[in-house]
């Protein structure tokens, strides 16, 4: 089974847009499950010092796959972010 | 499936032409988009009446230009190359400030997304000056509310206001920057920064038609999340406008007295919901000088809501600090306008 890393980024308390985006996060990772595709989908502070000395300073919300951000300021839908997922394996 | 994506996007660009041939339209035949009832309109009124008189000629009157400014910011939101900021607000330059001041307007949101960018700017080690300039500069001069005021009470003010915010937002951040404490808390949060694994930035670049229908998806994010406020406001400035005696206005509002009381009184009213400049356009019928227009205008960057949230990240006393120069710079550049327009 392949593993595959994402991580959805937002200010904390959560912001409408950013529990969209982890909304969609979590409907693409069922999807991709019945693929036989595992997906590990983590919840990240924007603004901690993980974050940014990591990737820099991001706008909210964002959505990294496997430690590269790839949607950042807008919501993705969950097809999008199937798709993005299965190109990286 | 191509030809559907040629469709959308003529539809959807069909429509953003349309709305700005409205606003374009109104220019030409000199067509008011600011209300236009005064008080003696108002004076026959029963009391529940008042309000749905006075939405009534602004739902005539404004929604080009509310449609127009809500439009406008979302396309800037989505079209604005976002990875610019990652990529230069990262080190510790001059140049932080420049993209401060030029980025922050078209980030038309709340305080809820500028903080966390803020506290983000702080660990990127760009320093605290860039970070409190991008801070100040994003509500006092971000798309939205910068069209708002041009179109409902004039350009001449907007500019003013935008020029005005640049300098505020400038001499806060270098003035801070230059302090010892400002300089102690930037080294806390740029010492220890952990080398661990890199990520990277590569943003994945949908098709056209979906840049555009998620543009105007943010516009009706913002609208939904501003108009309710926005007309409740309406509400309460309708009353303002048809109660407020005319002599109170030109005795508190008008002269030094009425720059210091707007300045003083801007701050802590202000919602960042468009109503300030309503009140405003109000007031300013009513006869408050332009010059107390500007500094009531300018006090946006020390409401109370965002102080608090940006106090989480950093300690009071850069708050106060800001504040404090952020009011005297509303005074300031009041007075100045008011010297310039010869009423003081």
């Amino acid at each position: 089974m392949k593993t595959v890393k994402l991580e959805v980024f937002g200010p904390e308390p959560p912001c409408v847009r950013c529990q969209a985006v982890k909304k969609n996060a979590e409907e693409a990772t069922k999807k991709l499950k019945q693929k036989g595709i595992d997906v590990i989908l983590s919840k990240q502070k924007i603004n901690s010092r993980q974050t940014v000395s990591k990737y820099g300073v991001l706008v909210s919300p964002a959505l990294a796959i496997n430690d590269v951000i790839r949607f950042m300021g807008r919501i993705p839908s969950p097809d999008e972010i199937e798709k993005e997922i299965l190109k990286t394996i | 499936m191509e030809f559907n994506r040629i469709i959308r996007t003529i539809i959807l660009v069909i429509f953003i032409g349309v709305i700005f041939y409205l606003l374009i339209d109104s220019r030409i035949r000199a067509y008011s988009l600011a209300p236009t009832l005064t008080q003696a309109d108002m004076s026959g009124l029963v009391w529940y009446e008042i309000p749905v008189h006075y939405m009534w000629d602004y739902a005539l009157h404004g929604w080009i230009c509310l449609l127009f400014a809500f439009v406008l910011a979302g396309l800037f939101y989505e079209f604005v190359p976002k990875e610019f900021l990652t990529k230069y607000m990262s080190s510790k330059k001059a140049s932080g400030y420049l993209i401060g001041i030029i980025m922050a307007p078209f980030f038309t949101v709340c305080s809820c997304t500028m903080v966390p960018i803020f506290g983000s700017i702080m660990y990127a080690g760009a320093g605290i000056g860039p970070a409190i300039t991008f801070l100040l500069m994003a509500p006092a001069a971000n798309i939205l509310s910068v069209v708002v005021t041009g179109e409902m009470i004039g350009w001449d003010i907007a500019i003013i206001r935008i020029l005005v915010s640049i300098v505020t937002a400038l001499v806060a951040g270098i003035f801070i920057s230059r302090t010892s404490w400002g300089k102690s808390i930037e080294k806390k949060f740029s010492s220890e920064s952990s080398k661990n694994i890199k990520g990277k930035v590569e943003l994945v670049k949908p098709q056209i038609d979906e840049r555009l229908w998620s543009s105007i998806k943010f516009s009706g994010f913002l609208a939904k999340k501003i108009l309710p406020y926005f007309i409740l406001g309406l509400i309460a400035v309708s009353y303002v406008q048809a109660y407020l005696p005319e002599d109170v206005v030109a005795v508190y509002l008008t002269g030094i007295t009425g720059i210091l009381l707007a300045s003083v009184i801007g701050g802590p009213l202000y919602t960042p919901t468009l109503v300030e400049i309503a009140l405003g356009k109000v007031l300013l019928t009513l006869g408050m000088s332009k010059a107390a227009l500007l500094s009531w205008l300018m006090g946006q960057p020390y409401d109370i809501p965002n102080m608090v949230a940006v106090s989480r990240i950093v300690k009071w006393k850069v708050v106060i600090n800001y504040a404090i120069i952020a009011l005297f710079s509303s005074i300031f550049f009041g007075m100045l306008y008011g010297i310039f327009l010869g009423i003081i």
